[in-house]
C-alpha cells in the first residue's frame, strides 16, 4: 500500500530547477533510498515533502491525504518526521531533552499543567524520559543522554536526530544523510538500527551517499540527477542502470 | 547530588526568610523597598521565559506594567471594582494587549523585535499621558485603594510586602515548573533551532504568541499590585528606562535560568537603596553609586556579556559541572 505519493513535484530557485517533475511512491513498511550526486535536489525534495518548502507545482499525498501547503508542525502531526542534513539540535539542551522535545505532539501538557506540575504531569514526564532513553538506546546514542547537544560529535547528532524524529511515533521517517560523519562500525550499527525501526512498523525514506548502506538496507531506490528522476527500482536494478552509472561517472556504484 | 540538594535547600531557606521578615523588623522603608523587589521579580519571571528561554527580546514590558497599573488603579479607584477582580482584569488586559501586539510581530526577530516593542512602549507612554479621562494625564492617579478581599484590608507595609512576595514566590515556582515540562522545553527548542523545533511538531508561531502574552500578563499583574501597593501612579514610572532595567536583570541573570534572573533582579533593584540598607557605608560611596547607577548597570552588563555570557546562572552552573568532570 502506498503511504507517501509524490506527484509531479517541481521547485525552482530563480533560474535553477532544483526539482523537476518528480513522481514516486513509498510503500508502507519499506525502506526507500533517494540517491543522486551533490546538488541533485534531494534535500530540496525532502523540504517539499515535509512542509519546509512549497512546491511550485505538484502534489504530495500522505495516506491518501494531500499535505502540500501544510506547515511543518502539521506534517509531523500527520505522521511524518524528519532529520536534517545540517543538524538542527538544541545545543543548550541535553541529548535526552532533545528527544523529549520530539515527543511534543505525543504529550499533552499545556502551559497550565506544566506550571502546576501535579503528580499526573510528573508521571507523564517520567514515562517520557523512559521512552526517550529507550529511543536513544535504539539508535546507539544512549551514552550521550546527559551531554548538552552542542557538546556531542557530529555523527552522534544525526543519531540523536533520528531518535528525536522517532519520538513523535511517525508512520514515515525521512532521514537526510544519517551516516555522514559515522565511521564504518557506526554505519553498520546504524544499518541494524534502521532495520529494527523498520521491523517496528515505521516506513523509511532515506537520502544517503554511502552506497554500501543504501544497497544493504533499501527495498527500493530512486535516483535524482539535476532535479530529475533518472531511475527507480530495486538495488540490483539500479546498480546496473546505465543512466545511473553515467550520473555517478561509474566510480561510486562500482565501488559498492 | 550536591547541586540538587542546593537546588531545593537554597530556595526553601529564601522563602522562609521572606516570610519571616515581618517578625524580624518593623522598618516601613525596608518593606517598601522589598515590595519593589517582589514586584520586579514577577515581571522578571515572565521576561526570563520570554527572553531567557524563548530568546525573544521585549523593550515594552514597562508599558505592560503600566497597563496593569492604570487598569487596576482606575477600576478600584474610580469605578469601585473589588480589588481582586480589578487585579485579574488588569493582568488579563495586559496579556490581551501582548497577544494582539505579538501577532504582527511574528515575522520579526532580534533588533527588529526590539524596535517594534520599543515603538509600542513609546506609544503607550503617550497614551498614558493623553488618555486623561482614565489615566489622569501627567498628574497620574491618586488615592488608589489598598488591596482588600471583602472587608479584609491589607493596608500595612508589611502586609503589602507579604502579599507581593507570596505572589512573586508562587509565580516563580510556576515558572520553574513550566521550564521543566513540555511547554518549557518547546520554548527552549524554539530558541535553540527553529527548524528543529518545527520538525518536532512545535507550532512556533503559536508558541511565540503564547509566551509573549504570558509575560505581558505577568508584567500587568505586577503593575496592578504596584498601583494598589503604592496608591499613586504617574506616567514617568512606566518609561523605557524601566523596560531596559528589566531586560538587564534577565541578561545579567543569564539565559535559560530562573534562579539567575532572580538574583540579578534582587541586586539591581536594591542598588539605588544601598545607603539605607547598608548603614555604615561612607557618604561618598553612596552618592557615587547613586549618581552613576545607570552607568554602573551598563558597564556591569557589558562586562558580563564579554566575560561571563552565561550571567549569574552561568557562574552558578560552572562550579558543579567542573566537579562532576573530576
Ligand atoms: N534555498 C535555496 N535557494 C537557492 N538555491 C537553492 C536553495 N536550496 C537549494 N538550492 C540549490 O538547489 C540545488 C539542489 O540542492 P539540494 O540541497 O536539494 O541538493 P542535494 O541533492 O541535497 O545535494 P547534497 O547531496 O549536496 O546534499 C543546488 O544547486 C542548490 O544550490
Ligand atoms: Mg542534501
Amino acid at each position: 500500500m502506498t503511504l507517501l505519493a509524490a506527484r509531479g513535484l517541481s521547485k525552482r530557485f530563480g533560474g535553477l530547477v532544483a526539482v523537476d517533475d518528480v513522481s514516486f511512491d513509498v510503500y508502507e513498511g519499506t525502506i526507500k533510498a533517494l540517491i543522486g550526486p551533490n546538488g541533485a535536489g534531494k534535500s530540496t525534495l525532502f523540504n517539499l515533502l515535509t512542509g519546509f518548502d512549497r512546491p511550485d507545482v505538484g502534489e504530495v499525498l500522505f495516506a491518501d491525504t494531500s499535505i502540500v501547503g501544510l506547515q511543518p508542525h502539521r506534517v509531523v502531526r500527520a505522521g511524518m518526521a524528519r532529520t536534517f542534513q545540517n543538524t538542527q539540535m538544541f545545543g543548550e539542551m541535553t541529548v535526552t531533552e532533545n528527544v523529549l522535545v520530539g515527543m511534543h505532539t505525543r504529550l499533552r501538557t499545556g502551559f497550565a499543567a506544566g506550571a502546576l506540575r501535579l503528580p499526573p504531569t510528573r508521571a507523564v514526564e517520567r514515562d517520557a524520559i523512559a521512552r526517550a532513553n529507550h529511543l536513544l538506546r535504539l539508535v546507539g546514542a544512549d551514552a550521550f543522554g546527559d551531554a548538552p547537544g552542542a557538546d556531542v560529535p557530529h555523527g552522534v547528532r544525526r543519531l540523536v536526530e533520528i531518535a528525536r524524529a522517532l519520538a513523535s511515533a511517525p508512520k514515515l521517517l525521512l532521514l537526510d544523510e544519517p551516516a555522514a560523519g559515522l565511521n564504518n562500525t557506526e554505519t553498520v550499527a546504524l544499518a541494524a538500527s534502521l532495520r529494527r525501526i523498520q521491523a517496528d512498523g515505521t516506513t523509511i525514506l532515506i537520502v544517503e551517499h554511502d552506497m554500501g548502506l543504501v544497497m544493504e538496507i533499501s527495498d527500493e531506490i530512486i535516483v535524482l540527477d539535476r532535479g530529475r528522476k533518472i531511475a527507480e527500482g530495486s538495488p540490483r536494478l539500479i546498480q546496473k542502470d546505465a543512466a545511473v552509472i553515467e550520473a555517478y561517472l561509474g566510480e561510486v556504484i562500482v565501488d559498492a | 547530588m550536591r547541586s540538587r540538594l542546593a537546588g531545593t535547600l537554597v530556595p526553601a531557606v529564601g522563602v522562609i526568610l521572606v516570610l519571616a521578615m515581618p517578625f524580624m523588623t518593623t522598618d516601613r522603608y525596608l518593606f517598601k523597598v522589598l515590595t519593589f523587589v517582589g514586584l520586579n521579580l514577577i515581571v522578571v519571571a515572565g521576561l526570563a521565559l520570554l527572553f531567557g528561554y524563548a530568546g525573544q527580546i521585549s523593550l515594552g514590558h514597562a508599558a505592560f506594567f503600566g497597563i496593569g497599573a492604570y487598569t487596576a488603579g482606575y477600576l478600584t479607584g474610580e469605578a469601585a471594582v473589588p480589588w481582586l477582580v480589578a487585579t485579574l482584569v488588569a493582568a488579563l488586559l495586559a496579556a490581551l494587549v501582548g497577544f494582539v501586539l505579538s501577532l504582527p510581530m511574528l515575522r520579526l526577530k532580534g533588533h527588529y523585535l526590539a524596535m517594534a516593542t520599543l515603538g509600542f512602549s513609546e506609544i503607550m507612554t503617550v497614551l498614558f499621558i493623553e488618555a486623561r479621562g482614565i489615566t489622569g494625564g501627567n498628574d497620574g492617579l491618586r488615592g488608589i485603594p489598598y488591596p482588600s478581599l471583602g472587608s479584609f484590608k491589607i493596608d500595612t507595609p508589611s502586609g503589602v510586602y507579604l502579599l507581593v512576595w507570596i505572589t512573586a514566590i508562587v509565580v516563580l515556582v510556576l515558572a520553574a515548573n513550566l521550564v521543566r515540562t513540555r511547554p518549557g522545553r518547546a520554548l527552549r527548542a524554539l530558541h535553540g533551532a527553529e527548524l528543529g523545533a518545527q520538525a518536532c511538531g512545535i507550532d512556533t508561531g503559536r508558541l511565540r504568541v503564547q509566551v509573549f502574552a504570558l509575560s505581558a500578563g505577568l508584567a500587568g499583574l505586577a503593575g496592578a499590585l504596584y498601583a494598589s501597593a503604592v496608591g499613586f501612579i504617574s506616567p514617568t514610572t512606566f518609561s523605557l528606562e524601566f523596560s531596559v532595567l528589566l531586560v538587564a536583570m534577565v541578561v545579567l541573570g543569564g539565559t535559560g535560568s530562573v534562579t539567575g534572573p532572580v538574583v540579578a533582579c534582587v541586586l539591581l533593584t536594591l542598588l539605588p537603596y544601598v545607603d539605607a540598607l547598608v548603614p555604615g557605608l561612607p557618604r561618598e560611596v553612596v552618592s557615587f553609586l547613586q549618581d552613576w547607577e545607570a552607568d554602573i548597570a551598563g558597564i556591569v552588563m557589558i562586562l558580563v556579556l564579554l566575560f561571563a555570557p552565561g550571567g549569574v546562572a552561568g557562574l552558578l552552573r560552572r562550579s558543579p559541572r567542573v566537579g562532576e568532570a573530576e
